[in-house]
């Protein structure tokens, strides 16, 4: 989770491309219903999870550990049950580095545009 | 709002065709992109290697080619490969005329579609789920979750 992408070598480890496991994560209809879910109510439990939507609890359980591996939610056990959080950090640098690449695909086109008139 | 592709336009003082010259041909795209050369094969499957002095080659596939207004490719996450929407994202170029001028747009997208090691069967099952275009509402997430990260 590096800055902006650097200018040479944008598709070098770490310089700023999307996490793909994010992406792998959030790509999926269900799990990204789920988060916004989690996201709106600030906590949830997949029992919780899985009465306010089409899912069943056991299928709500295998998203939230796909989640979970992606770190976009954090788990904490209270009691019997394991209540879980959005990771809005996560998310955060996944919009950061889409904004690194936007940056680099600006800064190629301003040097395309200086080259064609100069 | 965020998605899983990139969007971007500038408008250039210059004929569409000096401008497609630019993104295309390998001496050009050697100087504006990468900074130890290119080599482009211009028809759709040719080859596309972009070099840097300090990060090597990024290897690709380029995917179209209508001079003077449309050019495509597919560049690889990691190493040379045949390019596939889990390792490659998809570059795309739509040049318009404008006046004395171009208007040049770049897409970069699938940035959803990228998988971090092989695949296996929910990755199958996710794949079939991305076909209708599925977009990241990304930013509306992330205020939503900040809204509940502070209490």
């Amino acid at each position: 989770m590096s800055g902006p992408a650097a200018p040479a070598g944008p598709r070098a480890a770490g310089a700023g491309e999307p996490a793909p496991a994010v992406f792998a994560a959030l790509a999926d209809p269900t799990r990204w219903r789920l988060l916004g879910t989690l996201a709106a109510q600030g906590e949830g439990t997949a029992t919780t999870l899985a009465a306010q939507l089409p899912v069943s609890r056991p299928a709500v359980v295998k998203h939230l550990v796909v989640l979970d591996r992606a770190g976009l939610v954090d788990r904490r056990r209270s009691g019997r049950e394991v209540r879980y959080r959005v990771r809005p950090e996560r998310l955060d640098a996944t919009a950061r580095q889409m904004a690194a690449v936007a940056a680099a695909w600006d800064r190629r086109l301003a040097a395309i545009k200086r080259m064609a008139e100069g | 709002m965020a998605e899983d592709q990139i969007e971007r336009e500038v408008r250039i003082d210059a004929p569409i065709e000096r401008v497609w010259a630019l993104v295309t041909e390998p001496e050009h795209v050697g100087a504006w992109f990468g900074d130890a050369g290119a080599e482009i094969e211009l028809r759709p499957g040719g080859d596309f290697k972009l070099s840097w002095v300090e990060h090597g080659t990024v290897h690709g596939r380029v995917e179209q080619v209508e001079p003077p207004h449309r050019f495509a490719y597919r560049w690889l996450i990691a190493g040379p490969a045949e390019p596939t929407p889990a390792n490659s994202t998809l570059v795309e170029f739509t040049l318009r005329a404008d006046g004395d001028g171009t208007l040049l747009r770049v897409v970069e997208s699938g940035f959803a579609g990228l998988e971090v090691d092989g695949g296996d069967a929910e990755r199958d099952r996710r794949r079939e789920d991305n076909v209708g275009g599925w977009r990241i509402e990304l930013d509306e997430l992330v205020a939503y979750a900040r809204q509940w990260a502070v209490r």
